[in-house]
Formats: C-alpha cells, sequence, structure tokens
C-alpha cells in the first residue's frame, strides 16, 4: 500500500517539467529532491542506528566539492564527479568513524560537530585546491549521450533519477536484515553483542554509506547551482537536514521522505528575512524536541496506539 | 628558516593568554558535562552575550575596564538562569542527544535575535586601557590581553578552591562522582545543577567579556570558540576540568607556533587533528574522565 502511495507520487514528481514552465517552480523541486535524499542519509545514521552526526554538513560539502573540482580541475565528467563524491565520503567517514566509533556516542557527536567545522575552513582557507572564498563558478552542465542538461528543466530529470535511486536504495536498506539490526544496535547495544552480532562494522558501514550518499547528493545540488563557494557549507544546510529528520520522525523512513518535501517548500511559502527564519526554524527545534519528540510520524504511531488500547479496554 | 627567539616569545605569550580564555570556556562545558551528563550547544552565544554586555556596558561606566567586567558576568549568568530554568531543567540526565537539538535551537534563536537587532557589523571595543601596553624587552603586550589572562587565572582558582572547600562544591562533585549516594545523602540535583549552569555561564561571560577588546564583536563570534572548546573537551576527557585547562593551553600555544611559522589552514586544523590522535590512542581522552576530581 505504502509502497503503491510512493510510486504514485515519485511518478507525480517526474511530470512536473509537463506541468510547468516556470524555472522557479522547478529549481523548488530540484532542491526539495536532493533535501529530501540527505536527510534520509542523516535518518539512516541517526535515526536508524542512533548515532547523531553533524559530520553531514561536511560530507555534503566535500562532495560538492569532489564533484565540481572533478570536472573543472581534473577534466572528467560530471558522472564520474559524483562517483568521486561518494568515494572519497566513504573514505574519509571510514577514517574518522574509526578512532571515533570506539569511544562513546557523546564523543561521537562533538567529533562530527568538529569534523564539520574543520572541512569549512579548509574549503576557505586551502586556496590552491578550492579557490577559497571566490569559490569556482560556471560549473558546466552534465551531459549524457550528446544530451546537454542546460537548464533547469532539464536538470530536475538528474534529480529525480538520483532522488529516487537513491531513497529506493536506502527504503531496501532500512527495511532488510540490516536495517533491524541498526535499530537493535540504537536500543539496545549489549543484547545485540549478545546476539554475537559485532556491532562495529555496522556502524561504521551505516556512516560511511550516509556519508556516501550526502556527499553524491551535494554534488548534484553544486551542479544545481552552477557555482561552489564556502557558503556551500553554511550551518544551515545542516540546520535544515535536522529539521527535515526530526519533524518528520528519526527512525521513520517514510516520515523523513514527507517531510523532506513538505519543509523544502516551506521557507518559499513562508517569504521573511533570513534571519527571522531562522529564529523561527529554531523555535520549531526546540518545541518539536519538547512536545514531539519521535517526530510527527511517531507521534501519530503513538496515537494510533493508545486508541487501539482503548478499543481493547 | 631561524627561528627568531623574540619572535618565539611573543608566539608563546599570546598562546597563553588565548589558551586561558579557552579554557574558561571548556570548563564550563565540561562543569555541566560533569553534573548533567548533556552537552550545551548554545554555551558560545553565552560567551557572545558576555561580550555584547561588556560592549554596552563599557559607555556607560565611562570605559571603566572592572566595572563593565563585573556586569557582564552577571548579565550571562542571569542569561544561563534562564536558559536552565525554561529549558535544561525539563532533560532527564543523559538526554544527551536531545539536550545537543535543544540547546542548538537556543543557539539559532539567541544568534540570529542578535543579528536582527544589532545587525551583523563588527564592533570594535575601546577601554580605559585602550592600546596601551606591558613591555618585555622587545615585546609589546596590551593590558587587555595581561588582564584577560589574570582574571581567567583567578578564576581558576576560585573555582578549585570552591569545589574542593565549600558545601556548594561539594554537591557538585557529589553529583557527578555518584548521582545516587548523592541524592541518598540529601543532595538536591535540581539546585546543584542550576548552581553549575550558573556558575558555567559566569565563566564563559567572563571570557566573552575578556575577549570583546581584544577580537571584534560579532554575533557569530561564539560559534567557532565552541567548537574548539567542544574538541578541547573531547581531548581533555569528557567532564574532567583540570584536563579541559591543560588541553586548552595547550591548544593556544599550539596555534600560535603553527599560525606563526605555517599558513593559515594548518592553524585551524590542528585541534582537529590533535584530536583525532588523541581518540585513537586515549579513547576516553587524555586524562581519564575521573568523576570530576579536583586534585
Amino acid at each position: 500500500m505504502k509502497l503503491a502511495v510512493a510510486l504514485v507520487a515519485a511518478l507525480a514528481f517526474a511530470a512536473l517539467p509537463l506541468l510547468t514552465n516556470s524555472n522557479y517552480i522547478m529549481g523548488i523541486g530540484v532542491s526539495a529532491l536532493i533535501f529530501t535524499v540527505a536527510a534520509a542519509a542523516l535518518n539512516l545514521i541517526y535515526g536508524y542506528t542512533g548515532l547523531l552526526s553533524f559530520a553531514q554538513l561536511g560530507f555534503w560539502g566535500i562532495g560538492g566539492y569532489a564533484s565540481a573540482l572533478t570536472v573543472v580541475t581534473f577534466g572528467g565528467t560530471f558522472w564520474w564527479g559524483l562517483v568521486w563524491a561518494a568515494v572519497i565520503n566513504a573514505a574519509v567517514a571510514l577514517v574518522v568513524g574509526y578512532p571515533t566509533l570506539r569511544t562513546n556516542r557523546h564523543a561521537f557527536v562533538i567529533v562530527t560537530l568538529t569534523f564539520a567545522l574543520l572541512v569549512t575552513m579548509i574549503a576557505r582557507d586551502w586556496v590552491d585546491l578550492t579557490r577559497g572564498a571566490l569559490g569556482i563558478p560556471n560549473l558546466p552542465p552534465p551531459v549524457a549521450f550528446g544530451y546537454e542538461f542546460g537548464t533547469t528543466g532539464r536538470f530536475y530529470w538528474i534529480a529525480w533519477a538520483f532522488s529516487v535511486a537513491m531513497l529506493a536504495f536506502l527504503y531496501a536498506l532500512c527495511t532488510s536484515r540490516i536495517g533491524r539490526t541498526l535499530v537493535a544496535i540504537k536500543q539496545n547495544e549489549p543484547l545485540v553483542r549478545a546476539q554475537g552480532i559485532s556491532p562495529m562494522p555496522y556502524k561504521l558501514a551505516s556512516f560511511a554509506l550516509s556519508a556516501a550518499i550526502t556527499g553524491a547528493a551535494g554534488g548534484v545540488y553544486s551542479f544545481h547551482l552552477g557555482i561552489i563557494d564556502p557558503l556551500f557549507l553554511d550551518f544551515y544546510f545542516m540546520q535544515t537536514f535536522l529539521i527535515i529528520v526530526i519533524i518528520g520522525g528519526a527512525g521513520s523512513f517514510w516520515g523523513v521522505v514527507v517531510s523532506g518535501i513538505a519543509l523544502s517548500a516551506l521557507p518559499e511559502v513562508l517569504r521573511f528575512s533570513a534571519d527571522f527564519r531562522m529564529i523561527i526554524y529554531g523555535l520549531i527545534l526546540v518545541v518539536v524536541m519538547f512536545v514531539m519528540p519521535s517526530g510527527v510520524a511517531g507521534w501519530l504511531r503513538e496515537r494510533r496506539l493508545t486508541r487501539l488500547r482503548e478499543q481493547l479496554r | 628558516m631561524t627561528i627568531d627567539a623574540v619572535y618565539l616569545l611573543q608566539l608563546t605569550l599570546n598562546g597563553i593568554t588565548l589558551g586561558l580564555l579557552y579554557a574558561l570556556i571548556a570548563v564550563g562545558l565540561s562543569l555541566i558535562f560533569g553534573v548533567m551528563e548533556i552537552i550545551n550547544f548554545a554555551h558560545g552565544e553565552l560567551l557572545m552575550l558576555g561580550a555584547f554586555a561588556m560592549a554596552f556596558a563599557l559607555p556607560v561606566t565611562g570605559l571603566l575596564y572592572w566595572p563593565a567586567l563585573a556586569a557582564a558576568i552577571l548579565a550571562t549568568m542571569l542569561a544561563g538562569l534562564v536558559i536552565y530554568e525554561l529549558l535544561l531543567a525539563r532533560l532527564k540526565p543523559d538526554e544527551f542527544e536531545r539536550s545537543i537539538l535543544i540547546t542548538l535551537g537556543l543557539s539559532i534563536i539567541i544568534i540570529h535575535a542578535m543579528q536582527y537587532i544589532f545587525t551583523a557589523t563588527p564592533r570594535l571595543v575601546d577601554t580605559q586601557y585602550g592600546f596601551d601596553g606591558v613591555d618585555i624587552g622587545a615585546i609589546r603586550i596590551p593590558w587587555t590581553r595581561v588582564i584577560g589572562a589574570g582574571a581567567a587565572l583567578v578564576a581558576f582558582g576560585g573555582l578549585y578552591a570552591m569545589l574542593r572547600y565549600t558545601q556548594f562544591g561539594r554537591a557538585m562533585r557529589a553529583i557527578a562522582q555518584n548521582r545516587e549516594a548523592a541524592l541518598m545523602v540529601g543532595i538536591r540535583p535540581r539546585v546543584v545543577a542550576r548552581n553549575a549552569v550558573i556558575l558555567a555561564a559566569g565563566l564563559c561571560g567572563l571570557a566573552g567579556a575578556a575577549i570583546s577588546p581584544i577580537q571584534l564583536v560579532t554575533p557569530y563570534m561564539g560559534q567557532f570558540l565552541i567548537f574548539k572548546a567542544f574538541a578541547l573537551v573531547i581531548i581533555g576527557g569528557l567532564g574532567n576540568i583540570p584536563g579541559a585547562i591543560v588541553a586548552a593551553v595547550a591548544l593556544g600555544l599550539v596555534e600560535n607556533w603553527i599560525g606563526g611559522f605555517f599558513e593559515i589552514a594548518w592553524q585551524e586544523a590542528a585541534v582537529f587533528v590533535i584530536m583525532i590522535a588523541v581518540l585513537f590512542l586515549r579513547p576516553d581522552g587524555l586524562f581519564k574522565r575521573g568523576g570530576m576530581r579536583v586534585g
């Protein structure tokens, strides 16, 4: 049932460029699709595995820079850029994740946070590679079999195909035995050990996969913008991913997907000044953490359970 | 490359003053973690509030340094009390991720509210000391830096004496070492936690007020420092106060030495490289967490 709805929704999204000619609306569509993928990747590591990772922002930035540099500096194609974005991020995640995951989840949160800041500083200060604050403008549009994805309408297809593929992969992963193991690690790690499962490879794999997917999403987004500079690593992106996951419900796959689409469109509807919008984001974060800590999906589940209990009584 | 002794000494002295200011922030984080097992993400914003309070108090006091410093510390302690009563008091111990997300929300609200009200234009803060300084041979250190470092040292001395000899401090250590046993002998965790947050906020306010004549004051100034303070808390061992101080002063020195001889990017990367190396070698931090012992 859910899958049928998701399939219809995916096809409806595919039809967007046929319904409108407005670059503005299709631009929002591209952002919504990519942000949803990045939020779903954060959901894999935070919602399923229970590790709050702020490193997503760093992976997003590394992905963006890796794919831009592959094309501009090393003369590769956009597609190879995405592959490099994913591979480099997975490798970085393993290097950062291994020493950190040996400690406790407190240290993990703080190390990932510092990592995100480090990537921002490198993007700004390693001028020889990243061109510093000027950034890399005029990223060429992707080309496949002689077809140039030059307009927002054409680029939309790439974003659509990318996010459908990634979300399908994440869905398959999260509902598989591996996904259940990850949830078990989050809920009771000693019990998982007692079952003869070593949590470390699962945690590392989930961190690396989440990094690779976030990186590829950053790669697609940088080519959507057509320019990459240190602002690509603004903490705003991390806050957006976090709020999508928390409002949707950490650990709920469809909750995060729905809230990703909805919340990416929301800032466009609420056109306040940037500061005012961020204040509202902060308020939402604080209020949701107190009122419904498991997000809308968790709140709906709770309500359904209480109703069932009342009927039984 | 020849190393000029005067230049090296200058870097070293700058490093120590910077490190002591880092330590003020990191100690507050450690204190709160020790008592409540949570991390206050909005700690950098307390520092920023302290710096702004200093910037506004100085013209009122006619550029007199000490009354303005006291006003800034009081203002941040008040902010700490409000934050505790409104948000942190509702958290249970070890709700770590929730504490981070809630205080992250708070930090977003404070930064952008300050930017909305006072704009992002950096402010230059002038004190009675201006750019006067003390001369040691060929080196000149501004009074504001000397006083900042001195005030930090006095604060650490006071904190040590308080944690070690007063009932107020013993209760904090008791909660950090064994929560249940502390409850059994009649210590109220809520009161102790509130005191710890106010105390940490005061230290942070001191750091912010002391930094304001040295650096430009902007709504974002807290964010850059807080990331480093987080790393310091990890390097020194979560909840370990002497560890945080040692790590902070060492980082201040290392950063200044690296900044003096290499490219600036390495200076910023140093803290992260050190943290990862420490986690590889000693996963619990350099100084193993000892339930907030002093001495």
